[in-house]
């Protein structure tokens, strides 16, 4: 027997699935903030007991070990990462504090400046400039580089991004730049930016760089720390991480970039939906996830959550690498009802965990979505809340909306309704947002709810976007776990050429491809990952001139090698072709006359992996149990009876008719009135309409 | 074309015919659907366009006008566009009959003296009708086009002494009858266009109005058409109300400022912006009375729709950030527009450059005014260069222009209790500016500097950014075109705080030619030649000698202060040294220094 492994840090919780043949066993346990991988050790411990093994037998039966982390995250929330230096072209210092002039609000005067990363004391140039084209206008300036070590040296500097215009045509001056901090420095974390994202712009570019410095020496250390504490436990092989693009990769490989990491959870959680999704015949989900301090949100398409490299806004940084997309509302379940000017608001601040919602009797005095759920009946003081973990209570709950309602003109349960009201308005207009920025219609997709707190509010949602089916998995508690073992161990490069599309050089094209094939390559066989089992998409980047943004698509897709031979003198028509057939299915029109242009080569990569079996179907015989018991509350249509079902007690097959509320261990299912919900063959829920 | 043309347009329109009611919440998850609605427009727009200016720097904007002209809701973009937005798609409501309005229908306006801002601003805007045929609403989709096939490339002509050299002016022109493109209209619109990408970016706008209006269609049979427009008069009564309350906790009174610009293009010395605003309960009154009407002036006339916009987008910088941005401003603002002063031009009168300047004065002039009762929302929302180097060229027959909106510090000036920051104001933050390695792979130039310079920023109890100084080479000959101003008068500091410094632009910098652009310029570089635009930074905000020590230490050792400028400038005296990261504050010489400062004012 062997076993695969995916590992989840959350705040609270670290997540653990385990796959052996083709069962799933899931798992948790708490999390140790101080050193994080002592709760990966216990765990895994424990799952070691469960199989009747010992730590190190279990261990060296692991075939794989999928870790995701938050401590790229952590570092930038709690900015304590690395004393960081970035050197740029002379002329070109303050990029980074400009941000292309962008503000967050363009209404608020008083917003505060991002933390700054980089002072402007850190932040040094050297004479050297390179072209578009590659060529070298202005010679490096070694001295000055040495120089610029100097001041860093003498303010403590510990990492140092290093980020030169066009390096990304031209990496030269960077890599002379780099060998000269190593040696004036040694020590000291490097970033080059044509390594972290070799593309243009600049800013974008150097923010990612910056960023990637900043993160880098807290990434490694934790990983080392994990790595050596799971090889002393008897771990053979490499530690794949989860990255934000949806793929994993060997602790090697990340190293070159340990920004892939940031935000690579929500995209555990993500990898994990599709799968599941896909395994009960729904390729296209909006996924919600909302928990107690916001809600994320992120679309799959075609079974595949898609990750884009514009501007993702992490803590008000730039991070250009690809992400899969996952859109955060500041609505949770810990979001609070207040008034402001007149009007009732619902967030943008929260009550957190601690002290949390007025239900959860921690102190805490502000009234939450979550006590607007008591006041409604639909989260009740009887049941358990969050695994059995404590229960809610109503105590204070009343008068705090009351006071509210005081203020406006209602009672407390209208403002309480009008809250659930206000939420829902704000998430489904995230939603829309987010779609249309796709080009998605919603009513295309099929939702997928977890979190504590999303399929509370799944089901009304869907009918607001015109949804007609809903699905709640009961293994989404872990989700970013499954996710960690459902994803592939995936490469996904990019290198800049920009040329008139009927102007491709073709020969450069394959020196482009085999280059990153050789990269790719050799990560992939250092991983133990034979090149035969590699399937390998070749993709371009195209744009009109002056567009913003190229839309990325793939010319070939080749199962089993690296192999360039498709390039047979007829890539431009073939680009052309595709890419007016892309523009054309999203922008709804193409430019006669005019030549788009190539900016960038990618190459995706990847092996294919076992993954977990997710169930599906119907054939349970249907039934309608008996509900355990009801209670008054509102469901959008006014305070009616409700019957109330204990999740333990449902079966496969299982019909739920409206109104109804299931009280499952880690959430609460919510049957809106005109919804019915039933219970697939896997012990999933499915709403939708009665 | 008048000015009653102008106040027909202004005036306040009545509320929509509705017997129905919504409460409060309902009427803000309306709001909240149709600035959904503004954005998903605009995201097509910014992803389908072309041209730099519009995909680039994102100069583009989306609003819902209702049936009765009032500004119902708006998105991203830049708040001196969504103000003047609802202005010619009024224009287009006066002649409903005669360009037989109808569903499916899209229009486009861009005239000055039919409610636009300037030529280069198009608006383009398409009706929304209930299943019984009522009008409910128009989507209006704006954005800045990179020609308007005047005289000069870019639409911007210095000496253009009518609206006619500047280009095509256009009142009301149907682009789409009944959802069928007009080839004819469209065609007419690409051939008085200079750029080929024009045809795409028109599209786009096509396109991204045909979308807000299937989605407003969607909208209506949702909530049903009384519900959508009870909401949109509540939510207009609402932010009138709340923009009043925010008036009335303002102290009454008078409050006046004086703004100069230069020059005008040719050179007619110190042109005046005055403005009062005066405060009397909850009614808050700009007038501009007094401002320059020399009738000889060139180049410096502002549009009255600019006008409007102009003034408000600095009002609502002064208010609680989350009150509704929609008409109810504009019932709650009396604005006085003198006619036939650069705020309210007569008719023909070129637009281009006004929309500049005095258009960022107006800005100003109502900023230094107000700070004097709202300081902790006072910091001005403009931008006071002149115009950024433009350099073009041709090649092949092909023409190319590096419009030089590049990425710099300007103006970005503190507010009380937080230093400037950034590029540029808030209201333009959602213009990204233009990159080098974008940039030079597309035209013949090399950007060989945009960074700060130390010093170059106004000093004040907070600070305001240092400008950047952009230097430019150009490696083929081309037309460099530049309007100065700021040189002479530079963005005013608040409260006691120092003026942003001056902005200077030098041309053929390094040779024996090089000079300083003093006015304006329009001249032919050969092939190397290098423009050095210095910035104007930020402006500072109350005196600079109460600045905290430490902040100032802090400015010094990150380069935006000198140790010499923290002694005149802030009263502050240091030991050690930059270089070695040992700088201290000298806390017996400050005070003495800072003591002796304050003699001197006094005797001042």
């Amino acid at each position: 027997m062997s076993y695969r492994v995916g590992i989840d840090i959350g705040g609270t919780f670290t997540d653990f699935a385990l796959l052996k043949n083709d069962e799933v066993i899931l798992f948790k346990n708490l999390s140790t903030p101080q050193d994080r991988s002592i709760g990966v050790m216990n765990g895994l411990a424990k799952l070691a007991e469960m199989e009747g093994l010992s730590s190190g037998d279990f261990l060296a039966r692991c075939e794989a070990i999928v870790h995701g982390t938050t401590v790229a995250d952590n570092t930038l929330i709690e900015m304590n990462g690395a004393v960081t230096g970035l050197l740029t072209t002379e002329g070109f210092r303050d990029e980074i504090a400009i941000r292309r002039g962008f503000k967050e609000s363009i209404w608020d005067v008083r917003t505060p400046p991002p933390p700054e990363i980089t002072p402007r004391r850190r932040r040094l140039t050297v004479p050297e400039r390179i072209l578009f084209d590659g060529s070298i206008y202005q010679e490096l300036d070694e001295e000055a580089v040495r120089a610029a070590c100097h001041r860093f040296a003498k303010q403590g500097v510990e990492s140092v991004a290093i980020s030169l215009l066009f390096s990304f045509v031209n990496p030269a001056h960077e890599k002379r730049v780099a060998e000269i901090v190593a040696e004036e420095l040694p020590g000291v974390e490097i970033s080059m930016s044509h390594e972290v994202l070799p593309r243009a712009p600049e800013y974008d570019r150097t923010s990612t760089t910056v960023v990637n410095a900043y993160v880098a020496p807290r990434v490694f250390s934790y990983l080392e720390k994990l790595v050596e504490r799971l090889k002393d436990g008897g771990y053979a092989n490499s530690l794949m991480v989860m990255q934000a693009s949806g793929g994993v990769m060997t602790k090697e490989y990340i190293e070159n970039a340990p920004i892939r990491v940031l935000a690579s959870g929500p995209a555990g959680g993500v990898i994990g939906s599709a799968h599941v999704g896909s395994a009960k015949g729904y390729p296209n989900l909006l996924c919600i996830d909302m928990g107690g301090t916001s809600y994320d949100i992120s679309l799959v398409l075609d079974g595949v959550a898609p990750a884009e490299s514009r501007w993702n806004l992490h803590h008000r940084y730039v991070v250009g690498i690809p992400m899969v997309k996952v859109e955060t509302l500041g609505a949770g379940g810990g979001s609070i009802c207040h008034v402001h000017n007149g009007m009732l608001q619902v967030g943008p601040s929260s009550a957190g965990s601690e002290p949390g919602p007025i239900c959860y009797g921690r102190g805490g005095t502000k009234p939450t979505i979550t006590d607007a759920l008591v006041m409604l009946g639909i989260l009740s003081a009887d049941a358990e809340f969050a695994g059995g973990s404590f229960s809610l209570s109503s105590k204070g709950v009343p008068e705090a909306f009351k006071e509210i309602g005081d203020e406006l003109g209602a009672s407390p349960e209208e403002v309480a309704f009008d809250s659930w009201r206000v939420v829902n308005a704000t998430m489904s207009q995230g939603v829309r947002r987010i779609t249309a920025g796709k080009g998605v219609d919603p009513n295309e997709l099929v939702m997928l709810a977890y979190g504590g707190n999303g399929p509370v509010f799944a089901a009304i949602q869907a009918e607001d976007l015109g949804i007609r089916r809903v699905l709640v998995p009961k293994a989404s508690p872990t989700f970013s776990a499954l996710g960690t073992l459902v994803a592939n161990p995936t490469i996904e490069e990019e290198r800049s050429y920009i040329v008139p599309v009927d102007q491709i050089d073709e020969d450069r094209l394959k020196t482009l491809w085999q280059a990153l094939e050789e990269r790719a390559r050799d990560y992939f066989t250092r991983g133990n990952f034979p090149a035969a089992q590699v399937t390998a998409k070749y993709q371009v980047n195209i744009r009109y001139p002056g567009q913003n943004w190229p839309l990325t698509f793939e010319v070939n897709l080749v199962e089993g090698a690296f192999d360039t031979s498709f390039l047979d003198g007829s890539i431009r028509d073939k680009a052309l072709e595709l890419f007016n057939a892309r523009h054309m299915h999203e922008y709804g029109h193409i430019r006669e006359g005019e030549m788009p242009e190539m900016t960038g080569v990618r190459l995706v990569s990847y092996v294919e992996t076992p993954s977990p079996m997710a169930g599906s179907g119907f054939t349970a015989a249907r039934s309608k149990p008996e509900a355990a018991s009801q209670r008054r509350a509102n469901l959008g249509k006014g305070f009616q009876d409700v019957s109330i079902y204990r999740g333990a007690d449902l079966t496969p097959g299982c019909e739920i008719a409206a109104p109804a509320i299931i009280e499952e261990s880690f959430t609460t299912i919510v049957v809106y009135p005109g919804w019915k919900a039933v219970m697939d063959d896997a012990g999933d829920y499915e709403l939708s309409p009665a | 074309m008048s000015y009653e043309m102008n106040r027909k347009l202004a005036a306040k329109r009545a509320p929509l015919p509705t017997s129905a009611n919504v409460d409060p919440v309902t009427a803000g998850i309306i709001r909240g659907a149709m600035e959904t609605i503004c954005f998903e427009s605009c995201e097509y727009l910014a992803r389908a366009a072309s041209s730099a200016i519009i995909n680039q720097s994102n100069e583009r904007n989306a609003s819902i006008v209702d049936a009765h002209g009032r500004l119902a809701a708006c998105s991203i973009g830049t708040p001196h566009l969504t103000f003047v937005s609802q202005m010619p798609v009024r224009y287009g409501l006066e002649m409903y009959k005669e360009f037989e309005w109808g569903p499916g229908d899209v229009f486009v306006g861009n005239d000055p003296d039919h409610g636009g801002g300037h030529l280069p601003d198009y608006v383009v805007y398409g009706p929304v009708f209930d299943e019984s045929g009522e009008l409910i609403y128009i989507s209006a989709l704006q954005a800045h086009q990179g020609d308007t096939g005047g005289k000069d490339p870019g639409g911007f002509t210095l000496e253009a002494t009518d609206i006619f050299t500047e280009g095509l002016a256009i009142p009301c022109l149907k682009l789409v009858h009944r959802g069928q493109k007009r080839m004819d209209s469209i065609r007419l619109l690409e051939r008085n266009n200079r750029f080929p990408s024009f045809h795409g970016d028109l599209a786009a706008m096509i396109g991204g109005v045909q979308l807000a209006q299937r989605l407003m269609g969607d909208l209506l049979k949702k909530w049903g058409p009384d519900k959508v427009k009870a909401a949109i008069n509540t939510n207009i009564d609402q932010t009138e109300r709340l923009f009043r309350q925010e008036v009335s906790r303002w102290k009454d009174g008078s409050y006046e400022a004086d703004v100069y610009i230069d020059h005008d293009t040719q050179g007619t010395k110190d042109i005046l912006v005055h403005v009062t605003c005066t405060i009397k309960g909850d009614q808050l009154t700009v007038d501009l009375t007094g401002t320059d009407d020399r009738p000889e002036l060139i180049g410096v006339w502002n549009t009255f729709g600019n006008t409007r916009s102009y003034i408000m987008t600095q009002v609502a910088s002064s208010i609680d950030p989350v009150i509704d941005k929609n008409e109810g401003l504009f019932n709650a603002v009396e604005m006085i527009i003198p006619e036939g002063s650069i705020v309210q031009p007569p008719p023909n009168k070129p637009a281009a450059l006004g929309s500049f300047h005095p258009a960022c004065e107006v800005t100003e002039a109502v900023c230094v005014a107000l700070s004097q009762v709202v300081p902790e929302r006072s910091t001005f929302q403009g931008y006071k260069m002149g115009m950024p180097n433009a350099v073009i060229g041709f090649e092949n027959g092909q023409m190319w222009m590096d419009q030089g909106v590049d990425v710099r510090v300007m103006d970005a000036s503190a507010v009380q209790d937080i230093d400037g920051w950034g590029g540029m104001c808030a209201a333009l933050g959602n213009l990204l500016l233009s990159q080098a390695e974008d940039a030079e792979s597309r035209f013949p130039v090399i950007n060989l500097q945009r960074q700060m310079v130390t010093d170059k920023g106004g000093a004040g109890q907070w600070r305001g950014m240092p400008g950047t100084l952009n230097v430019k080479k150009v490696l083929k000959p081309c037309t460099a075109m530049t309007w100065m101003v700021s040189r002479e008068h530079p963005l005013t500091g608040l409260r006691g705080g120092e003026d942003a410094c001056r902005y200077e632009n030098r041309y053929l910098v390094g040779t024996e030619d090089e000079f300083e652009v003093e006015r304006s310029a329009l001249v032919q570089l050969p092939a190397g030649a290098v423009m050095a635009y210095q910035n104007g930074g930020g402006s500072g905000f109350g005196p600079a000698t109460q600045r905290d020590p430490q902040a100032v230490r802090e400015d010094v050792l990150d380069e935006l202060v000198s140790i010499e400028a923290a002694r005149d400038h802030y009263g502050v005296v240091f030991t050690g040294t930059v270089e070695d990261y040992d700088l201290a504050v000298d806390v017996a010489a400050t005070e003495a220094l800072r003591k002796d400062m304050a003699r001197q004012l006094e005797n001042a």
